[in-house]
């Protein structure tokens, strides 16, 4: 799929924007704080209808802005649609994102903030994980709010000391939503493995063994029936604490570079190296899975690499369908679509 | 703030006490009330006053009525081998409107939530075992939401009834995951209702 054109109207430093991107590869050059990562972010927003790097809605309308319109037109072989989302201040005060998401629209983004995923901890795994099996099966987003949900009822639960008996209607959900989510994190661990090993060494360029795993409290288990025994043997320590302490909000990824754990391994070009690898090998079960292939958002992608790894890196990102890249300093590729960011505008280089 | 003459004030505090009613939408709300013909302004009031004074709770299901026992619970048409359990009178609407059901409807008036503190106490439990001892149904059909508290609510019914030797089911989930009963359209509801499930 592509976006063939996005308006926007007070979204960040964009007072009103008209621009029309290249079907493929484009480049969006520009001095810091002029907006190139506000355009990849609108590009997400307009099409997700979340922003890949805040969780406050807030921080999106341009600033005194009563409202943020984003509008655009996405196309993919078997036609075109109109899209829009607005934000808009609540009588509370509070931000809401209206608008209907695409069933087939997909965004893969990639920022600084992933560097996390490699070196950070288990949370940033999670996120990941879970960004990536709700890009490859819808039902995990759903799933996510509502195991959410649970843990806040059951933890209240821990809290109050309530007997087994109240607590057995809140393990069993647990159990069976989250058996389900680790499932759904598996598959798409599985997906993601199996492109990692193509897209690491193709972009390194050196034949490294890379590897990603699931770790789950129930180990291999798949029945929830595991879930609710992890539960019942740590319940003296939950109710001491109040808090539910197994469950796939506590489980991991262990990401391993030639046998060696990622977090312990290499520079940080190797780890941004990494992280990029892994966003990029979601490109292909993603297209799979959706019918269609993603929009890339890459802020900042290349920096910080070796030249022939930079080289390697473009080639993979020229494989996708339509790539939105930022970067600092202007960067020479042939057939790209070249941009120039200043103040709030976007103008063909 | 802006000056406002007591009684508008003052209506604008009430309306705003209603949920999902926030400052604005409570301001122009009493701005088209005091715009409307006096004749209809007086048939809302009339009404609001109506509904607290001669709608009581059925003493055996626990539904909205004007007369105790209600009309379903005094229906002898109705099978009484049948029970089904919902969270909210509105449940109970919705379950009436597909027409399918023609049993008689036990209502909890909220479901298990331990963030709001409502535990099996607060909920018409002990009511719905008592009706139970005093026989009659032989299934009970837990309807209530498929939200976590209703699910969780449905799970520890499910328990404790287990003794009772009573046929226990589920309506089947093609209801919206996290919906509410209230707004699944009547399909919807009809196919749940047939496609039942035994829990235990
Ligand atoms: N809600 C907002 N309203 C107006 N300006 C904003 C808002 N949020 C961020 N900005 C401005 O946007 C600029 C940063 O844009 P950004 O896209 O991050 O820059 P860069 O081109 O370096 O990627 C900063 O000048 C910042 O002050
Ligand atoms: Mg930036
Ligand atoms: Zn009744």
């Amino acid at each position: 799929m592509q976006i063939g054109c996005v308006q926007l109207l007070d979204f960040r430093n964009y007072r009103t924007l008209s621009y029309r991107p290249s079907g493929r590869l484009n480049l969006l050059t520009g001095r810091n704080a002029q907006g190139k990562t506000n355009a990849l972010e609108a590009v997400g927003v307009l099409l997700t209808g979340r922003s890949f790097r805040t969780t406050r809605l807030a921080e999106l309308p341009h600033w005194g802005a009563e409202a943020a319109v984003l509008t655009g037109e996405l196309q993919r072989s078997e036609g075109t649609r109109a899209i829009r989302r607005v934000l808009q201040r609540r009588e509370n005060g509070t931000w809401q994102a209206s608008g209907e998401s695409c069933p087939w629209a997909r965004v893969i983004a990639f920022g600084w903030q992933d560097l996390a995923i490699v070196h950070g901890g288990p949370s940033a795994r999670r996120a990941f994980i879970d960004g990536c099996a709700a890009r490859l099966y819808p039902s995990h987003l759903p799933a996510l709010l509502r195991y959410r949900r649970l843990l806040e009822q059951r933890n209240r639960m821990l809290q109050t000391r309530a007997s087994a008996e109240r607590l057995a209607p809140w393990d069993e959900q647990v159990a069976t939503v989250g058996m389900e989510m680790i499932d759904r994190r598996r598959r798409a661990v599985a997906a993601l493995h199996a492109e990692l090993t193509r897209v690491y060494p193709a972009v390194s360029g050196e034949p490294q063994k890379v590897q990603i795993g699931y770790r789950s409290v129930v180990g291999e288990a798949t029945e929830p029936a595991a879930l609710v025994a992890a539960l019942e043997q740590a319940r003296p320590v939950e109710l001491r604490r109040g808090q539910t302490l197994v469950g796939p909000h506590r489980d991991d990824l262990a990401i391993e570079l030639d046998g060696v754990d990622a977090r312990a391994f290499g520079s940080r070009g190797q780890q941004r190296l990494l992280a990029l690898a892994l966003r990029l090998a979601e490109v292909l079960p993603v297209t799979e899975a959706a019918g269609t292939a993603p929009v890339l958002l890459l802020d900042d992608a290349l920096s910080e690499l070796d030249p022939g790894v930079r080289d390697n890196a473009l080639r993979e990102i020229q494989a996708a369908e339509q790539v939105f890249l930022t970067s600092p300093e202007p960067l020479v590729v042939s057939g790209a679509a070249r941009w120039v960011v200043e103040g709030g505008g976007i103008a063909a280089a | 703030m802006t000056y406002y003459p007591e009684p508008v004030a003052r209506l604008i505090e009430a309306l705003q006490r209603l949920p999902g009613i926030g400052p604005k939408t409570a301001q122009r709300l009493t701005f088209f009330l005091l715009k409307r013909p006096a004749d209809e302004v007086r048939e809302l009031a009339d009404s609001l006053v109506a509904v607290k004074e001669r709608i009581v709770s059925c003493s055996t299901c626990f539904n909205v009525t004007d007369q105790d026992p209600c009309r379903i619970c005094a229906d002898p048409a109705r099978d009484t081998a049948l029970l089904c359990v919902v969270e909210e009178p509105n449940d109970l609407l919705a379950m009436e409107r597909t027409g399918e059901y023609k049993g008689r409807y036990h209502v909890l008036l909220g479901a298990l939530s331990p963030l709001e503190g409502i535990g099996p106490d607060d909920i018409k439990v002990r009511e719905l075992l008592q009706r139970l001892d005093a026989g009659g149904p032989t299934e009970v059909i837990l309807a209530t939401n498929p939200n976590v508290e209703g699910e969780a609510t449905a799970l520890y019914l499910a328990r404790l009834l287990r003794p009772l030797g009573v046929r226990i089911t589920r309506i089947a989930r093609g209801l919206p995951v996290g919906g509410d009963l209230e707004y699944a359209d009547q399909v919807t509801l009809s196919k749940a209702l047939e496609g039942r499930r035994e829990i235990v």
